[in-house]
């Protein structure tokens, strides 16, 4: 390996889940440097996306894009990432300034390479600069060194790879006795020509004696990470992990996650299977309740779902016989995973690989597509993963194309092939095209916000018409917000969910908030109240998650029974409990759960303050598509014509002028509609202590200790008399 | 007459059959067909803790009383990953 730099240190100590230094690395010097944080660092920012928001707040401004120099991409997990006693602990977060968003992204993702970090003594690495050659960074806490190193090459094509390239680069760091003291994060050659490029977190898994893969998929980390020159970092220690977090209460550690155990072992087979069936079981309730997304967004449900539901999985790709996970000690073990699975397709056609998913939202990206063919997925989910994409934005995207396409905005002449539902060999050959930044994949590559604007621009060229109408069009069925494509789930019927995507800080990622079933099925929040109580509560507690280093699986999709006797089950309190103790048992601190929301909160604040600051933090930037609030086209009616004419009725009374026409109906519906999600935002708003323009009031700032000069400069630019931006009742 | 019993998922699995059809009696309620599954499908291991109860997709309280045609499902939580 050719050095470029490097340094010895003796890794810091770890005390009650925090060592309290971090590592810097410049990639535009090549320096490396460790840094001993304030001691109040962590009391305020808490770890993983809390130490992302404010070493990017302090080191960023509001002209930084993703491909600035100064943009910082951190990996970070929290104090509570590593522990094998509690289920759930190998989770960390990368976070940056997206190029999809241009604003503050984080995304989580499972696997060693945070515990093992904080093991070589770090609670996060933070990237800066754009280094002037590829270079890896290796992090070995046994040897005490911290090394820049030019990137190796081991020839076409594993060297464009995200799977193979980590694997090589694995094998020779190990000397190819590959064991779960090391681990690696990557990004494929995806990740270099589109916006939407992910990260890989490779780690050893001793039952299936192969290297597997976990990804940070929304928001084009990877992307940032292949912009600034960094292709891989390793880290290494063989340090125990049990004692890993060197815990306060070791006993209350073993207790809580004892007990969460014991439920998840009990439970998970008689509720969502999760141990079996990975999340794969979600396809059949989602299709079940109109949820799934087939054809960019514009039905929940296909006859054809069928072929992509659990049981095919289980019983076509996934080795039951062995128990599954991304971390030791999680019995939940939902990381299920195929072995010897010949590629049948594509550049890779006939070689056998290992794929570690799909996950839901892997098939439903699929689904999106008009696609129902459980071999499309796995290979869909592979090439994805090597290549570095996300599978949601490549999925959605996709669909977006194909119905401007089949809605006459594209041609075949741009696109050079047919672009239509279901169509599996268009839909590969895009992939492989975007994932290399050729042909019409430069176009798919943007993302759907770009790749939306480049259509208007060159249908209204070719038409004559007025680009912004053309642009306003393509809005009705362009699934994104701020940027970032919607994750997998029809929110039509959910008015909760619909806040939940278009209040999401991010963009319509469902880790913030998801409230479909409480919402459209269980009918627990009918107010406009209720349900701004809902996506203030549930995005606080969700997103802490991501702040500590945990996977949110355990709690939220495995119910305890004692739940239900109190006010708010889906809160599911009897198991967060255990959180707290958790927390309390490792940290040494006293907090009970309201103190962790309001920790939550904080760390919510500062994100809306990042987004205010990058121009995506008002009312205007959190408006959805029309196709996320109702059925956006006259099909979409149709479908469900019934069902639609039944809630007319609910909300307007049999006798108060119901058109008579179709047309008539399905216009009072989207205007009904429409007007329910400006009267939700009120209420948002209201309940966050936000001025009805969406920016925190002083006072809500103040009461987390938030309020400085910086902040007060930032909140000026917005205030003044009280303004709707983009609204238009 | 009957009312039909969807079954997703695992139950599906445990039960090998999608649909469970159950002759309608007069005045039946949704806590009777609970107790007719619970009963014939042991290994479905039904419990009212945890699953939501819906009756043609809408959540239902176990009083209610069936229609002919009536379906009824016993969904488990869903939080969200």
């Amino acid at each position: 390996m050719n050095i470029l730099q490097s340094i010895e240190y003796n890794p810091f100590s770890i005390k009650g889940g925090y060592s309290d230094h971090i590592l810097n690395i410049d990639l535009d010097t090549k320096s490396i440097l460790p840094q001993k944080l304030p001691p109040d660092f962590k009391d305020k920012f808490i770890g993983g996306r809390g130490y992302a928001l404010k070493l990017i707040w302090d080191g960023t401004t509001g002209q930084t894009r993703y491909d600035s120099p100064e943009n910082i991409l951190v990996m970070a997990g929290g104090p509570l990432c590593g522990d094998p006693r509690f289920p759930g602990s190998g989770k960390f977060i990368v976070g940056t300034i997206s190029p999809l968003s241009d604003t503050f992204i984080d995304s989580n993702i499972g696997g060693h390479f945070a515990p093992l970090l904080k093991l070589c003594g770090f609670d996060a690495l933070a990237v800066s600069g754009i280094s002037d050659k590829d270079v890896i960074l290796v992090i070995d806490g046994d040897k005490g060194t911290i090394s820049i190193a030019e990137a190796p090459l081991f020839g076409d094509p594993d060297d464009s790879g995200g799977i193979s390239y980590g694997e090589r680069l694995l094998e020779n760091y190990c000397d190819s006795n590959v064991d779960e003291n090391t681990a690696a994060v990557t990004a494929g050659i995806g990740s270099c020509n589109t916006r939407f490029g992910i990260v890989n977190s490779l780690f050893y898994d001793p039952r299936r004696q192969r290297i597997r893969t976990k990804q940070a998929g929304r928001g084009g980390t990877g992307t940032v990470m292949r912009y600034k020159g960094l292709r891989a970092v390793i880290v290494h220690s063989t340090l125990s992990r049990v004692k890993a977090n060197n815990p306060d209460n070791m006993a209350g550690v073993k207790r809580s996650g004892a007990n969460l155990k014991k439920l998840v072992s009990q439970l998970d087979s008689r509720q969502l299977n999760l141990g079996s069936w990975g999340t794969t079981g979600l396809v059949e309730y989602m299709n079940n309740f109109h949820i799934l997304p087939v054809n960019n967004f514009q039905y929940g449900r296909h006859e054809k779902a069928e072929e992509t539901f659990a049981g095919v999985f289980l019983n076509r790709y996934f080795n039951k016989e062995l128990p599954d996970g991304c971390y030791p000690g999680c019995n939940l073990a939902c990381a299920k995973g195929a072995e010897d699975i010949t590629l049948t397709s594509g550049p890779m056609e006939g070689r056998k690989v290992g794929i570690d998913g799909p996950e839901y939202e892997t098939i439903a990206a699929v689904t999106c597509m008009g696609i129902f063919d459980p071999q499309f997925v796995m290979e869909y989910n592979w090439y994805c993963d090597e290549y570095g994409l996300d599978t949601i934005s490549m999925g959605v995207t996709t669909s977006f194309l194909m119905e401007c396409f089949q809605r006459g905005y594209l041609t075949l002449e741009q696109t050079g092939y047919d672009l239509t539902w279901g169509n599996m060999e268009s839909a590969g050959r895009l992939l492989h095209e975007t994932a290399k930044g050729i042909g019409f994949g430069m176009i798919c590559g943007q993302g759907v916000k770009r790749a939306k604007q480049w259509v208007a621009e060159k249908y209204a060229a070719k038409t004559g018409s007025d680009c912004d109408e053309v642009m306003k069009a393509l809005s009705a069925f362009a699934m994104e917000v701020k940027g970032l494509e919607f994750s997998m789930y029809v929110t039509k019927e959910s008015l909760a969910q619909q806040g939940g995507y278009g209040f999401a800080l991010k963009g319509p990622q469902h880790d913030e908030a998801w409230l479909i079933f409480i919402d459209q099925v269980h009918r627990e929040i009918p107010t406009f109240k209720m349900k701004a109580e809902a996506l203030k509560w549930f995005p606080l507690i969700r997103t802490w998650f991501n702040a500590v280093g945990l996977c949110k699986l355990p709690w939220i999709d495995v119910r305890h029974p004692d739940a239900a006797q109190t006010d708010n089950p889906a809160q599911n309190l009897p198991t967060l409990a255990w959180y707290v103790e958790y927390l309390n048992s490792t940290t040494g601190s006293k907090k009970a759960l309201q103190d962790v929301l309001n920790d939550s909160e904080r760390l919510q604040l500062l994100q809306k303050l990042i987004n205010l600051r990058q121009g995506k933090g008002t009312r205007g930037n959190d408006q959805i598509p029309l196709r996320a609030i109702g059925p956006a086209f006259l099909n979409e009616y149709e479908s469900r014509a019934e069902y639609y004419d039944e809630w007319l009725r609910e909300q307007v009374g049999e006798d108060n002028g119901i058109p008579a026409d179709m047309e008539g109906r399905h216009a009072l519906i989207m205007d009904l509609r429409q007007k329910a999600y400006h009267k939700l935002c009120d209420s948002v708003y209201e309940e966050k202590g936000y001025t009805s323009d969406a920016v925190p009031l002083p006072d809500t700032l103040k009461r987390f200790d938030l309020w400085d000069e910086k902040v007060e400069s930032v909140i000026k630019l917005f205030s003044g008399p009280e303004k709707k931006q983009g609204v238009d009742l | 007459m009957t009312v039909s019993v969807n079954l997703l998922g695992s139950q599906r699995e445990a039960a090998q059959a999608s649909r469970i059809q159950i002759p309608l009696d007069r005045m039946m309620r949704v806590a009777d067909v609970f107790a007719y599954v619970q009963e014939k499908y042991p290994g479905l291991s039904l419990d009212q803790t945890m699953v939501m109860i819906t009756v043609n997709q809408s959540v239902s309280s176990l009083e209610r009383i069936l229609k002919a045609d009536d379906e009824v499902s016993f969904i488990p939580h869903i939080g969200g990953g």
